[in-house]
């Protein structure tokens, strides 16, 4: 039996990281919760994660500053998939995300299905 | 015992450098524009200047100590040249305006309904998380408010969160109208049932 | 410290969203969070300090700990981690210390540049004196390198006590018999004095960590333990306090927070350092002139 998938959620939200919990849990993912982008740093190390979605507008680190911070990492965590979510959703948005380092990004709000769908594709689950 | 510890006077004190404080902040060196930055507080005027500096700085620590100045002046003059910063198309700019912003809003509070309207829509929802640091009362009659006039689903979504906080059972009808409106977007369907129960989770024979 | 009370108010039992809203609110604020199954623990807690406080009802209680009147926020983290102060508290940040920090630090350096470490706040000196004393029992380079110790706190009576150096029974606790032997004489059967040796080789003072200009004058410092205080700042005083330590670190020095403590909710100045003992924080490497 396959391991199951852990998804790191990075978002300030309260409301979107439950939703997000509740959608991938169901989906038989593993969640963690991370309220923003230092937090995230901190736990990374040593949690496992297979995917992270990111959300832009966090206090203390924005969700861009942290993918940048992250690939620079010297680290296997450099390299975690990440899907960013954000409100805003202009061609300059999608540009800075993907300069960040976004492998990809989609607008809020995110629909469960949307997201579990996402999120089996980026971490490698078959489906 | 063989530690030795030599108890001294501490050497290298840290004075301040002595910049010409605000022209300081465009200095090419770092750490003076770090301490300009961090005096900036003590020289009256000096939000315009730090705003402005702000747009240019480079350094994120420097950044940090320019936001962590404006929050500590609070009043309306530096929440004025921070506000337009929650636009800039730099997420660091703009989460450090909000850090900073969400400390000086108590103060500066007839600022918020003018926000709360932004025509933007990111500036719209950036502003409900100042709504957070206000009580109860008054946070949920602003809220009330944005969710009876938004039309854009990331405002409500917003809105929501801080109401699951700190919405009071005034909220609840509000809610049920405009959960209505977005019954066919799913997380906010979703968010508004769990808004509505942290509401209810206070049950009236508790409340004096 | 006992600070049970004969009788806690009975109140209704919290309801799903009434700590969804706590927890939610106490994980945005200091980043903890409530285990699942200490949840009556948590409600006995809670309970307690609504009793203290004189709290009618929930909802009153928690607008009173977001205002955090009276440093609730303090105070109710207190009732769930028990904050006394004692030797070799936390001593997973000592190992910390010599099996990495020091390393770190010492690289590259001439010996007669004294390796500085900060308690601050440093209470009653139980923090400042266990660095000394690990210092001495843990770090095989003790001899070879001069290490200044200093110890400051805003309280003076505290410091005065830092100053005498004198101990009692649950200070000691952590201690084994044969630490206290070498490093303590008994005065009584309650209370060991430091030895003089040690109780000289620490230096104290009083600072107030939101005041750059009082923190400045320490100078510059390799490690600094900043425990159980940045986490209950208000939002401001957090922001300047963090500055401040991050002015008084050398570049690559390091700073340790207390257990319940993450930058994350503090500041973004620091770059976190997981090693096997610890979390820390570390001012980056770079060019330092102030």
């Amino acid at each position: 039996m396959a391991d199951r998938k852990t998804v790191l959620v990075i978002d300030d939200a309260s409301l979107v990281r439950l939703y997000y919990r509740s959608a991938l849990e169901e989906a038989g993912f593993r969640v963690q919760e991370a309220l923003n982008g230092l937090e995230a740093l901190e736990r990374l190390p040593g949690m496992g994660a297979d995917l992270l979605i990111v959300d832009i507008n966090m206090p203390q680190m924005d969700g861009l500053s942290f993918l940048k911070a992250l690939r620079q990492c010297d680290s296997p965590i450099a390299t975690i998939p990440a899907l960013v979510t954000s409100t805003e959703s202009r061609d300059v948005d999608f540009a800075a995300a993907r300069a960040a380092g976004a492998n990809y990004y989609i607008a809020k709000p995110v629909n469960a299905q949307t997201l579990v769908n996402f999120a089996a594709m980026l971490s490698g689950v078959p489906r | 015992m063989p530690l030795i510890l030599k108890p001294r006077e501490p050497s290298a004190q840290l004075a301040p450098q002595t910049g010409d404080g605000l022209a300081s902040l465009a200095s090419p060196d770092e750490d003076l524009r770090w301490t300009a930055a961090r005096a900036a507080p003590d020289i009256p005027g000096s939000a315009a200047p730090l705003a402005a500096a702000l747009r240019k700085e480079a350094s994120p620590r420097v950044r940090e100590a320019m936001f962590t100045s404006l929050a500590r002046m609070g009043d309306t003059a530096a929440a004025v040249q921070t506000l337009p910063l929650l636009r800039s198309d730099d997420a660091n700019l703009r989460a450090g305006a909000l850090d900073a912003l969400r400390i000086m809003i108590g103060n500066t509070r007839e600022l918020l309904p003018p926000l709360l309207q932004d025509a933007d829509v990111d500036v719209r929802v950036l502003s409900c998380e100042l709504v957070r640091t206000l009580a109860g009362g008054e946070a949920t009659a602003l809220l009330c408010e944005v969710l009876q006039r938004e039309s854009d689903p990331n405002v409500c979504a917003a809105a929501l969160d801080v109401l699951a906080e700190v919405g009071q059972s005034e909220a609840l009808p509000v809610l049920a109208a405009c959960a209505l409106r977005f019954q066919d977007t799913p997380f906010l369907a979703f968010a508004f049932q769990v808004t509505a129960d942290r509401i209810n989770g206070h049950s009236p024979r508790n409340r004096d | 410290m006992d600070t049970r009370h004969a009788t806690v108010t009975e109140f209704p039992p919290l309801t799903e969203e009434e700590l969804d809203r706590l927890g939610d609110f106490l994980y945005r604020r200091t980043g903890m969070v409530f285990a699942e199954n200490k949840r009556y623990y948590t409600e006995r807690r809670i309970a307690e300090r609504m009793t203290e406080t004189g709290c009618g009802s929930f909802p009153i209680y928690l607008a009173r700990l977001r205002s955090d009147i009276g440093h609730e926020i303090e105070l109710l983290i207190n009732a769930f981690t028990v904050n006394e102060t004692y030797f070799y508290r936390e001593d997973h940040q000592l190992q910390c210390l010599t099996s990495n920090l020091l390393a770190e630090r010492i690289r590259g350096r001439n010996k007669e540049d004294s390796l500085r470490i900060w308690s601050v706040p440093c209470s009653t000196g139980e923090e400042p004196y266990s660095v000394a004393i690990w210092l001495l029992e843990n770090w095989p380079l003790v001899d070879r390198y001069e290490i200044e110790i200093w110890g400051s706190d805003i309280d003076t009576r505290a410091l005065e006590n830092c100053q005498q150096g004198l101990f009692g029974r649950r200070a000691l606790q952590r201690l084994s018999p044969a630490l206290v032997g070498k490093y303590f004489t008994p005065v009584d059967d309650e209370h060991w004095k430091i030895l003089d040796e040690l109780r000289q080789s620490v230096q104290f003072s009083r600072v107030n960590i939101v005041e750059p200009a009082d923190m400045r004058r320490h100078g510059k410092f390799d490690v600094i333990f900043c425990r159980n205080v940045l986490i209950y700042f208000d939002d401001a005083s957090r922001r300047v306090a963090a500055e401040n330590i991050y002015e008084n670190l050398l570049p690559g020095g390091f700073t340790c927070l207390g257990h319940t403590e993450s930058m994350s909710r503090i500041s973004p100045l620091f770059e976190v350092r997981r090693f096997e003992d610890a979390i820390v924080y570390q001012r980056p490497q770079g060019t330092n002139h102030g």
